[in-house]
């Protein structure tokens, strides 16, 4: 059992990384830095590719297998998938936020002059629930 | 302060989710990305059916209508820190 201690490493190493990602989802320090669960990925192959260079059984090819795998993936998803486009050049610190008017939960509209003088807007434009 | 949370979600699902958080969001629905458009931040066939989506963004804007502090996502896994929203609407 303990031969294959840097295989069983590898895999905690590689799973906890990607449980723990979204395990803290809400917490922005940790959200806000994918790189995390790719270190994490990369980590545990690096263990894994030690453990099947000393020794290239099974378990430890398994485990540098998954390991590559999940890095693979994880940067496609990072570096590629999640990447978004550069917005439209409207938006500008300094300048007026173009005005609209949009309904509200119950259809009232609410315009966004309608909070001028009154106190500070925050916009947040979000994907929503697809 | 006052938040809009702006979506193309109809607005139902938008009070569901408000109160589901309990948040002091006012959600306003942009069913056809019509204002979004108009600010620059629609992602083309971003969505999961190629349909065009909402670039995530963050605008702090002052009593006087003018955009103080920014934030558009490049990643969508990442978005601003409450705080750091927080402290830039601080004061204004």
């Amino acid at each position: 059992m303990m031969r294959f201690a840097p295989a069983i490493l590898s895999v905690a190493v590689t799973l906890g990384a990607a449980f723990a990602y979204f395990w803290f989802l809400r917490v922005p320090a940790i959200r806000n830095h994918p790189g995390l669960y790719l270190t994490g990925f990369a980590l545990g192959a690096a263990i894994a590719a030690v453990a099947v260079w000393r020794s290239a059984r099974w378990p430890n090819i398994a485990a540098l297998a998954l390991s590559v795998a999940l890095l693979v993936l994880g940067a496609y998803f990072n570096f590629v998938f999640a990447r978004l486009p550069a917005a439209g050049a409207v938006l500008k610190v300094g300048e007026a936020a173009p005005d609209f008017t949009l309904p509200d939960a119950t259809g009232a509209p609410v315009t966004l002059a309608s909070f001028r003088d009154q106190r500070p807007v925050v916009l947040v434009f979000y994907r929503g629930y697809w | 302060m006052q938040i809009l949370a702006i979506s193309p979600d109809p607005n139902e699902r938008s009070q569901t989710l408000a109160q589901k958080l309990r948040a002091r969001y006012r959600f306003l629905a942009d069913r056809d990305l019509a204002v979004t458009r108009r600010y620059g931040l629609v992602h083309s066939r971003g969505g999961p059916s190629g349909e065009d989506v909402p670039i995530p963004t963050t605008v702090v804007i002052d009593r006087r209508g003018v955009v103080r502090w920014l934030k558009i996502a490049d990643n969508y896994q990442v978005r601003p820190d409450p705080a750091d929203v927080a402290r830039a609407a601080r004061g204004l």
